[in-house]
């Protein structure tokens, strides 16, 4: 347990370290975004002392020290600052919106992960036949179809034609297969191939022969023993898939209005809102260091084999 | 290793086949379950919408912009005022022929000297949360929108108030700076829009931030979900004719394609901005109308007259023949947009229709020869996708540039890039695209884009033009009280600047409304705001 403990803090240490470099880097970037933030906020039609007004009030005019400190003390009340558009706090925007995209990235990973997984594993089985060429096909499609043509498709198959699920929005239990269909596509590819390709190389292995010569079903074989081996490289993809996704699947959300927050990330950089920025980023910076510490710590329960710890 | 037929071990004692379900591990099984559970929830429900001719019932409005601020005062974005004004009113109102009409205001008189303007209130009215209306309410807002710790970014038109006196109950006086008889129509600017002076403090409202507007307009505000919608309710103390539907939602949805897709499905009722490409779609639809309501919004090509080569008059006149904007208005822009004949849109006050620039190739090519500028290269700065088809326009607009041997490079650049790059003299554009919107539909505003006064930094005349005539026209004109003489001061000034031609004058926009046929009452502001308070379901 003390091994489990120590192992823990010594991530933590490192995690903290990275968000201070992330939050450096975020500050020093924003100031090189072209344009005057203040004016784009204000809008074409404010006076000039109006666009001064909002400068100050942005704090724009201060280094960049200045406002990495200032950052970092909000940050330490567990306030991430205002946003520039709107006065809102931009900790409770994150909040409201981050549950849609928990669930949008659980639900899109979910998908593309059984569908892959499923689709890889009759693809390695079935190597170098119909299946597997069909199964391939589906693999380069899912990779190369446009996310934002996905959509809309769906969106005229099911909402317009079919009438069975909303056109968009977050509103109702079904508004979620679509986008999370739309999603997991592309997840869905990437893990197929994945597994396709470690399963053909664990089915190849001398073990598996072993183990077929002594009896087993052929369902055991390659789920309890080919599969098995084969989930590490699986998980990775799978977790990086999900981690991506926490950040927002912006083409997704833009299409089917899901109040995520990627396109409020996209909005706010668009309307150059710094703290919204930079907030945004934070919070998915962190929450993609979670996502590799518990990934790392999954394949210790997949992978007996892999040791993190004494 | 080479691929085996993985057959059955010949040891194994013989076994009943398998189903197909059996051979799924728990896992997976419990995904099957769950995908089908899912299935059957989608099958199950169908999205309704109220039923039309229903009594009552909601009214989904779909439009593509994120509510920013619900405080009036804080206003910056024409949709997001046309959703406040549900609940609020102002003073004075605009009619959808861009007329001053009585809101709050049921008469005003301006004195001799144009310096004092007396307001007569409605009688009778009550806000939301019962606090009466009266003169004290509207110094209240009046004050606050002229108080420095407010954010009024769009206040500069109120500035010319000097005080504010409640004289009695109902009859309010503003002394003013200087004569402004545009301020009238100023007061129908949703910034200037009146909210309960009890509620400034209430319900997390504060004086600086309001977010929860309590107005004295036919719908109560009742929640707003950031990023999903707006819902508003009928107020049964209406002043005025009580509105049909009981419940008003306006649902966000950014993306085109997606609104309309609201609107075939039945989930929505009306939409903004379909996507233009199928309006001829919508339109042929029978169970869809399209509205296409003319705009204030201005779509020009402003020349930075500061330098050569458009420093030359010529030069400018000859660009403005060299573009056919009939066809591109046709082509590109699918018949929504009016093509100007004036640095005016039609839908403002003091809008008189000066001339065209007729597509003539052949003169402008003979202009820019007499001017002496053979093969011009210049850039044309556009935004994209801020104002409908602009990149495409800009396209077009250089491809026609080029048939007279100029050769226009287009650049584009996200918008507040854009926005800084225009203001500057020496920037990188010789040409840019912008729009311009005077959302009280009054001249002043849009005259700003031609007066030296308002070059950047201090406003956005990004063509840095002036003329001392046209100068002292407008300066005249916006203080003249008898309108005739307005209207004529207004007239000769646009004339001379559409002789100058500052800018590629090309159009005004019009606002898309698309909503299912079962509707009827949907008009509209020609402000860029659709009216749809008194829609109703075709009985």
């Amino acid at each position: 347990m003390t091994g489990l403990l120590t192992y823990l803090v010594k991530r933590l240490v490192a995690s903290v370290v990275t968000l201070l470099g992330v939050v450096f880097v975020l500050v020093v970037a924003v100031q090189f975004l072209p344009g005057d933030p203040a004016r784009v906020i204000a809008g074409l039609r404010a006076t000039p002392e109006q666009v001064q007004r909002i400068r100050e009030e942005m704090g724009l005019d201060d280094s960049v020290f200045v406002q990495y400190w200032r950052f970092l003390e909000n940050l330490a009340h567990g306030n991430l600052g205002v946003s520039a558009r709107t006065g809102d706090s931009v900790a409770s925007e994150i909040w409201a919106r981050l549950p849609y995209t928990l669930e949008l990235a659980f639900f899109g990973t979910l998908i593309g992960a059984v569908a892959g997984i499923t689709l890889g594993v009759v693809a390695a089985i079935h190597k170098d036949k119909w299946t597997d060429s069909i199964v391939s096909m589906i693999g380069v499609m899912g990779i190369s179809t446009p996310v934002y043509w996905l959509g809309i498709l769906l969106i005229m198959l099911f909402a317009v034609t079919l009438k069975v699920l909303p056109a968009s929005g977050a509103s109702t239990p079904q508004s979620l297969v679509l986008p999370s269909v739309t999603v997991g596509v592309f997840s869905m590819a990437i893990v197929a191939r994945m597994t396709r390709s470690t399963m053909i190389e664990e089915l190849g292995q001398d073990y598996v022969r072993t183990v077929r010569a002594k009896g087993a079903a052929e369902r055991l074989v390659i789920y309890k023993h080919a599969l098995r081996n084969a989930f590490v490289p699986i998980l990775t993809v799978i977790g990086l898939q999900f981690g991506t996704l926490l950040g927002g699947a912006v083409l997704t959300e833009t299409v089917f209005a899901w109040p995520g927050i990627g396109r409020l990330l996209v909005d706010s950089i668009s309307a150059r809102d710094f703290p919204m920025v930079q907030g945004i980023i934070f919070v998915f910076a962190a929450m993609f260091i979670v996502v590799n510490v518990v990934t790392d710590l999954l394949y210790t329960v997949v992978d007996p084999r892999v040791r993190l710890y004494g | 290793m080479s691929p085996q037929r993985f057959s059955r071990p010949v040891n194994s004692p013989s076994k009943p086949r398998r189903s197909a379900w059996g051979r799924f591990s728990g896992s997976r099984r419990t995904a099957c379950v769950a995908a089908t559970a899912v299935a059957a929830m989608v099958l199950a429900a169908c999205t309704t919408t109220g039923e039309p001719g229903a009594e009552g019932g909601t009214f989904t409005i779909a439009i593509g912009v994120d509510l920013d601020t619900l405080d009036p005062a804080q206003q910056t974005t024409t949709t997001v005022q046309n959703v406040i004004d549900y609940a609020l009113e102002t003073l004075t109102e605009l009619d959808k022929d861009g007329k001053t009409t009585p809101g709050l205001a049921t008469d005003w008189e301006i004195s001799e000297s144009g310096t004092e303007v007396t307001l007569h209130l409605r009688e009778g009215v009550t806000f939301h949360d019962g606090t009466p209306f009266n003169a004290e309410a509207v110094k209240f807002n009046l004050d606050r929108i002229r108080d420095p710790k407010v954010k009024v970014p769009i206040g500069g038109a109120f500035a010319v108030i000097d005080s504010v006196e409640a004289v009695d109950e109902l009859t309010v006086r503003l002394n003013l700076k200087y004569p402004d008889p545009a301020l009238i129509r100023n007061l129908a600017i949703t910034t200037s829009a009146i909210i309960s002076p009890t509620s400034a403090t209430k319900d997390g409202n504060t004086y600086e931030n309001i977010v929860k507007p309590v107005g004295t307009g036919p719908y109560v505000f009742k929640s707003f979900t950031k990023g999903d919608k707006a819902v508003f309710e009928k107020y049964g103390d209406y002043w005025g004719q009580k509105p049909f539907y009981d419940t008003v939602e306006f649902v966000i949805i950014p993306e085109g394609n997606s609104r309309e897709a609201a609107l075939r499905s039945g989930e929505a009722d009306l939409i903004m901005n379909p996507p233009v490409t199928d309006i001829e779609a919508l339109e042929n639809d029978p169970s869809i109308e399209v509205l296409k309501a003319p705009s204030d919004r201005a779509i020009f090509v402003a020349f930075n007259t500061s330098k050569a080569p458009f420093d030359n008059v010529n030069v400018r006149r000859a660009l403005n023949y060299a573009v056919d904007k009939k066809s591109i208005a046709k082509n590109v822009l699918f018949d929504t947009v009016d093509v100007m004949d004036s640095p005016l849109a039609k839908s403002l006050d003091g809008y008189c229709s000066v001339d065209t620039y007729d597509y003539d190739p052949q003169k402008a090519k003979q202009l820019l020869a007499d001017a002496g500028v053979a093969n011009l290269s210049v850039t044309l700065g556009t935004p994209s996708g801020r104002y409908l088809q602009d990149k495409q326009a800009a396209q077009a607009i250089a491809a026609n540039l080029a048939e007279v041997g100029v050769d226009a490079q287009v650049r584009t650049t996200d918008w507040p890039s854009y926005v800084s790059a225009i203001q500057e003299k020496d920037g990188p554009y010789d040409m840019h695209l912008l729009g311009w919107a005077p959302g009280a539909l009054d001249a002043p505003t849009q005259f700003q884009m031609f007066q030296k006064a308002q070059w950047p930094p201090n406003g956005l005349a990004t063509a840095f033009y002036t003329n001392e005539s046209v100068e002292s026209l407008i300066e005249i004109g916006n203080r003249a009280l008898d309108e005739k003489q307005r209207s004529d001061l207004y007239c000769q000034a646009q004339q001379q600047i559409w002789n100058d031609a500052p800018w590629l004058f090309l159009w005004s926009q019009t606002l898309i409304l698309a909503y299912s046929s079962d509707v009827q009452g949907v008009s509209y502001v020609p402000n860029e705001k659709f009216d749809t308070i008194y829609a109703r379901p075709k009985s």
